[in-house]
């Protein structure tokens, strides 16, 4: 199991650089740019309340655009960093099992003394470390440059923060790994049907409160429990942590039912 | 194990895909004795990767069992893959690793129990391991594909198509690899779609049509079953009408009256009868076609 995690990482180790890079570049930039706004806050702020309620809906959780949380929200935390994770995640998803059947080379491992669930879980794991691999580098990033920006939020809001954008954005993936290892025709559906459910996920949270007939179905969607400017202010966040690990795990274990006995597509 | 129990037993295999009105397989049964080189014959869409798949457990069998070396093929799919080399069909490796980094892979999912074997089969191959596998022929790959098959030295080899893509060359490579293998002491499943490359390595062959075991018989059996031709130049006329008043005999006359082609199937006695009593200058025998015994099983003359 571990020689598949280790052989995962090897060959995605490009992928991984050019993503901590990215994410790093994105973040660290978006954490400057508040040096040059901050002192024109009030104005700013002022100009910002014209837009439409359902365009800044878009973009955050928070009324003020321009405090500490509302910007590090509205610029990251809200939709880009999540939005960067869940393309990540997707595409984990769909090719850490998905990619080996649809080649072919998943018969070269089932065919050595390796199980199904050992395969799985070696596959989960590498996924895992790289979602994090990333999600660590965006702390990281934060945590250094907040302080020289000016941005009164304490490190330990900022980490909390960002595990709850990796678990978000991992549980899209999680979808996408599920429906892979179920196997042809669901893995051709896969990306699609996984980057369909998070962008409705983060549309319906994002206009529930401006449409009335959204609000019951937004509470289906895992958007409605993210609020990254209330974590950043200090919410604990640790009941919605743990549902979105809970979802993760459910969604693992149904991979797993749906991959231990069913046939592998020939190639 | 039970000393006396088939490295491979299959018993009434049957595999029905989702979807399909026939079955991929109808209760296969054959067994493939400890040492003995097995030949799975039979046109594309016949059946013989269903089978081999089902016996790595990439396809569950809808009815019946398979058992390698005593173990069940789907329980103890886990334990029996300790005892097993597979080489797929079209063979699929991973394109960016180079030879090395995938055999490397391999041996780190099931050891190599004596790395100077795996040095000699790469040595014997002139595996090209440096360069990533993509920028390999099919033939390059498919060395690779035979290399990972073999290189623990497993008691039981599933060997799809095994010398497709490779010169003749390194087909004879293959066949002394097979020849080696069986005299340590494994067993071979070898599917193939050619005869002539099945005769080269095995000790008995077993026909599957439209997913049915059509019959089994020893390589020994299939020559002697198979007919026989004969090149003969006489000294005089050839007795032709001779020869075509006999069972079995068919007669095609030559560009002159002296030579004669003949093809006798079976008993030869009454064939010699007649040659005695001729004056023969020139007697050839042709090279027995198992292809065209080959394709009588399946119904198709070769005209």
């Amino acid at each position: 199991m571990w020689a598949i995690v280790r052989s995962e990482l090897r060959q995605r180790r490009w992928s991984l650089v050019w993503w901590s890079l990215g994410i790093a570049v994105f973040v660290g930039l978006d954490v400057l740019l508040y040096i040059t706004v901050k002192d024109d806050a009030a104005q700013l702020n002022q100009a910002l309340s014209h837009l439409p309620v359902a365009l800044r809906a878009l973009f955050s959780d928070g009324a003020d655009l321009l405090s500490p949380t509302g910007f590090l929200s509205a610029r990251i935390y809200y939709l880009l960093l999540p939005l960067l994770l869940t393309i990540l995640s997707i595409g984990l998803g769909t090719s850490l099992i998905g990619k080996e059947e649809k080649q072919g080379t998943i018969e070269l491992l089932l065919a050595r003394p390796v199980s199904r669930t050992r395969l799985l879980i070696g596959k989960v794991i590498a996924g895992l470390a790289m979602i994090v691999c990333v999600g660590l580098v965006a702390t990281v990033v934060a945590v250094v440059s907040v302080h020289p920006a000016g941005l009164a939020v304490s490190r330990r809001d900022i980490a909390l923060t960002t595990l709850a954008s990796v678990l978000l954005s991992t549980l899209f993936g999680a979808v996408a790994f599920l429906l892979c290892a179920l196997g042809r025709p669901w893995r051709n559906a896969a990306t699609g049907v996984a980057a369909l459910v998070a962008f409705a996920s983060y549309l319906i949270a994002s206009l529930e409160s401006l449409v009335d007939w959204l609000k019951w179905p937004a509470t289906l969607s895992p958007y409605h429990y993210y609020h990254p400017n209330d974590l950043l202010g200090g919410a604990s966040g640790g009941k919605v942590m743990l549902a979105y690990l809970l979802g993760i795990v459910v969604l693992g274990i149904a991979a797993w039912i749906g991959f231990r006995r069913r046939d592998l597509d020939a190639n | 194990m039970k000393p006396t129990s088939p490295a491979i037993e299959i018993t009434k295999l049957t595999k029905q895909y989702r979807g399909e009105k026939t079955p991929a397989l109808r209760a296969v049964s054959l067994a493939v004795q400890p040492g003995e080189v097995y030949g799975f014959l039979g046109p594309n869409g016949a059946g013989k990767s269903t089978t081999i798949r089902c016996l790595l457990n990439f396809l569950q069998p809808t009815g019946g069992s398979a058992r390698i070396l005593g173990q069940d093929s789907v329980r103890e799919s886990v334990a029996v893959k300790r005892s097993v080399g597979y080489l797929a069909g079209d063979v699929a490796l991973y394109p960016r690793m180079t030879g090395q980094q995938f055999l490397d892979y391999m041996a780190a999912l099931q050891p190599i129990k004596r790395p100077g074997y795996a040095r000699a089969l790469i040595r014997a191959f002139k595996a090209e391991l440096s360069r990533p596998i993509g920028e390999l022929s099919k033939g390059n790959r498919q060395k690779i594909g035979i290399l990972q098959a073999f290189m623990h030295e497993p008691a039981v080899l599933i060997l799809d198509e095994p010398t497709s893509g490779l010169d003749p060359l390194m087909q004879e490579v293959f066949f002394g690899l097979v020849r080696d293998s069986q005299a340590r002491g494994a067993s071979l499943f070898i599917s193939s779609h050619n005869l002539s490359e099945v005769r080269r390595m095995c000790d008995r062959i077993g026909f599957i049509r439209d997913g049915r075991l059509v019959t089994e018989m020893t390589l020994a059996d299939l020559t002697r079953s198979a007919a026989h031709t004969f090149d003969i130049l006489f000294a005089e006329s050839a007795p032709l009408d001779a020869l075509r008043r006999l069972k079995n005999v068919t007669v095609t006359a030559g560009a002159t009256p002296q030579q004669a082609t003949i093809r006798v199937k079976g008993e030869l006695a009454p064939f010699f009868g007649v040659l005695a009593r001729a004056t023969i200058i020139q007697f050839e025998q042709r090279e027995v076609d198992l292809e065209e015994e080959f394709l009588r099983l399946y119904g198709k003359e070769k005209q």
